[in-house]
């Protein structure tokens, strides 16, 4: 084995044996990453082809569950709802973070506290998280309820609605996520020159002008990689849902990994769900290339 | 273009005063210099007069335009910053354009107004690329495009050379003279570097400490600095500076007492110094020579060369009198060795006293 050496003139060759401390450094690492990550993709992929469940021997079915997967309408709804949701929470999300580091990076009292107090759900654990909002969506004792009650507005069964669950899931989402939106922003927007500034208020621009045509185009590269991280992570959405609404009502949260989790664990299909999981793995890893050849261009 | 006046300008940051009370006129169509050492105010005195900073006592006026509470973007003046504060973004076409796009400008005029500005700085090849693309030259220029397209009353320029290496600094401190002959505009320009100030300025203002130590033209500022601060700041290498006493005085003559030289005798100074008083003689290394040249009396200074500069037009020679360096620029190669002391001489007439104070003692 040999590596090429990139330093210009003559191409020279450093073998394994010149380099073998070099290996031997990144060796802990590559077998953490193989048996963590490599190991359970590929025996994922391969499951993807067998019908293994413990209830029957397993047998090799070939591109059988893709088929089938293809065909699912369950699977096809799981889809149009993790599209719903990843939608719903990402833009949202990144314009209540922009919004909020904009605000915060000015010096105004009490920033600090309003950072921490924004970037707060970030740091609580999911499930408290999902727990408290279940009660706060309570139709009868709820918190929710009881403010529309008392303005005037009838309350509403926000979980058991298959028309607002999705949408209440969201809203949690935002709730949670918009912190970390903000923290990458904030660093964002500490990374641009004030000279900028100063150049453009010399050059007459005003709040708007300067918010549209030097801020918004600086927090590109942020912007696409709050974008990408964001859409990565809620298409992966799973313990919210499995807290809050078990994918009901009537199927109307359930995404493709909780269903996954339900095909896989609750019905013992495990072939079916590993087809489940390649299909989303495959998803994830198109928008993370994207994501990354345009951030690529940009930096160019 | 118009002329500037700042009316005791004065500008604190709490407790700590930036500029103290700074009075001055830049005449309209005057290339006016900043300079001093960092931390002199120079910067600070420049942002006031942009608009960046609010002044905390005085007045600015450009043309008859109190401009004191004026916003940065409506005092009609342009700026060049050090970093060039050039939108990474935008194309160089963009660039240029953007204050005129802010001024909601037709396309039209907009397209003519920034080819016109690209051309002035031979930029019209290079509208379509981003600034990244361009060389730091090319980006100096662009930032100037910018400034240009406005046709502020005033062009302010923030150290716009530092950045450059020094190959491009002496030609690009050449296109901005011309470019102020063309324009016939009003600018003002920060440096630290005395040889720009020098080269370029039609007046200097030397800032120390907030406050103006002296406003002159290129060659007042060297020949009649008013104050051991200017004497030593403008002029490369640096003036000699040697301690002595008041000796005697006899009619025309003030002898002094000078530590590792011995008497110097001055002629022509105004009488107000007293026998036993506690002065700093001051020679510029340029005029000194190796040989005994010039108008008599001359002074004839000992020195042992640490080192010796041979950069062929001039051999710069580094020693010390009593502890204090002495500095030597000699005309053409001069055989100098370090170590040998060698005897120089000066014309006494190009000796500059200074008081205790530190203040110029004129002459008659």
């Amino acid at each position: 084995m040999a590596l090429r050496n990139s330093t210009s003139g003559p191409v020279k060759t450093v073998s394994f044996h010149q380099n073998w401390s070099a290996y031997a450094f990144l060796a802990p690492a590559l077998v953490i990453l193989f048996l963590s990550l490599l190991l359970p993709a590929a025996a994922t992929l391969l499951m993807s082809f067998t019908d293994v469940s413990f209830l029957k021997p397993t047998n090799f079915v070939g591109f059988d569950n893709y088929v089938k997967l293809f065909n699912d309408t369950r699977f096809q709804q799981a889809v149009g709802n993790t599209i719903h949701y990843t939608i719903g929470v990402t833009f949202p999300t990144m314009v209540l973070g922009l919004l909020a580091a904009v605000a915060l990076n000015q010096k105004v009292p009490g920033r600090m506290a309003f950072r921490t107090i924004f970037y707060l759900p970030v740091l609580t654990s999911l499930i408290a998280a999902a727990v408290v909002w279940a009660y706060v969506y309570e139709p009868y004792a709820g918190p929710l309820n009881g403010l529309l009650t008392r303005v005037g507005l009838p309350p509403q069964p926000w979980l058991q609605n298959p028309g607002l669950a999705m949408n209440a899931l969201i809203i949690m989402a935002i709730w949670r996520d918009f912190g970390t939106a903000m923290i990458i922003y904030l660093a964002g927007l500490q990374d641009i020159p004030n000279d900028l500034y100063e150049a453009a208020r010399l050059d007459g621009a005003k709040g708007k002008d300067i918010f549209l045509r030097i801020t918004v185009p600086m927090l590109s590269s942020v912007t696409f990689y709050l974008l990408i991280i964001l859409i990565v992570q809620t298409f992966q959405v799973f313990g919210a849902i499995y807290v809050m609404t078990q994918g009901g009502p009537l199927g109307s949260t359930e995404t493709v990994v909780y269903q996954m989790y339900q095909t896989a664990f609750g019905y013992t299909e495990f072939g079916y769900g590993a087809a489940m999981s390649t299909v989303l793995f495959l998803t994830i890893l198109v928008f993370s290339i994207i994501g990354t050849r345009i951030m690529r261009r940009k930096d160019a | 273009m118009a002329r500037l006046e700042l009316s005791n300008v004065s500008k604190s940051y709490g407790a700590f005063d930036a500029i103290t009370d700074v009075s001055l006129a830049i005449e309209d169509g005057e290339f006016a210099v900043f300079v001093g050492p960092s931390g002199c105010g120079k910067s600070t005195l420049l942002r006031l007069i942009a608009g960046l900073d609010p002044i905390s006592d005085g007045a600015i006026t450009i043309g008859r335009d109190d401009v004191t509470r004026k916003p940065a973007g409506t005092r009609s003046v342009a700026m060049v910053f050090q970093s060039y504060a050039l939108y990474p973004h935008m194309s160089v076409y963009d660039n240029i354009a953007f204050p005129l796009q802010m001024e909601r400008r037709s396309k039209g005029d907009i397209r003519q107004q920034v080819e016109k500005a690209a051309s002035t700085v031979r930029l019209s090849t290079r509208l379509k690329d981003k600034p990244a693309k361009l060389s730091g030259g090319q980006r100096q220029r662009v930032a100037i495009a910018r400034a240009i397209v406005r046709k502020p009353k005033i062009f302010l320029m923030d150290e716009p050379l530092s950045n450059l290496d020094a190959a491009l600094r002496i030609e690009m401190r050449t296109e901005l003279t011309q470019l102020h002959k063309e324009l016939g505009a009003t600018m003002v320009y920060v440096t630290h570097d005395q040889l720009e100030a020098m080269t370029m300025a039609d007046r200097i203002v030397v800032l120390n400490g907030g406050r103006v130590e002296q406003v002159g033209r290129p060659m007042d500022l060297y020949h009649r600095p008013v104050n051991r601060f200017v004497a030593g700041f403008i002029g490369s290498p640096p003036m000699n500076m040697l301690r002595g006493r008041v000796k005697a005085i006899e009619s025309e003559y003030h002898s002094f007492d000078v530590a590792g030289i011995g008497t110097i005798v001055i002629d022509g100074l105004a009488e107000r110094l007293k026998i036993g008083e506690e002065v700093v003689l001051g020679i510029r290394p340029e005029y000194l020579a190796p040989h005994p040249a010039g108008s008599e009396p001359l002074i004839k200074i000992g020195v042992v060369p640490r080192s010796v500069e041979r950069l062929g037009a001039q051999t710069i020679i580094h020693g010390a009198i009593e502890g204090q360096n002495f500095t030597c620029v000699f005309a053409g190669d001069q055989a100098v060795e370090p170590g040998r002391e060698l005897s120089v001489y000066c014309d006494a007439a190009n000796i500059h006293v200074f008081d205790a104070a530190g203040t110029t003692v004129s002459r008659k």
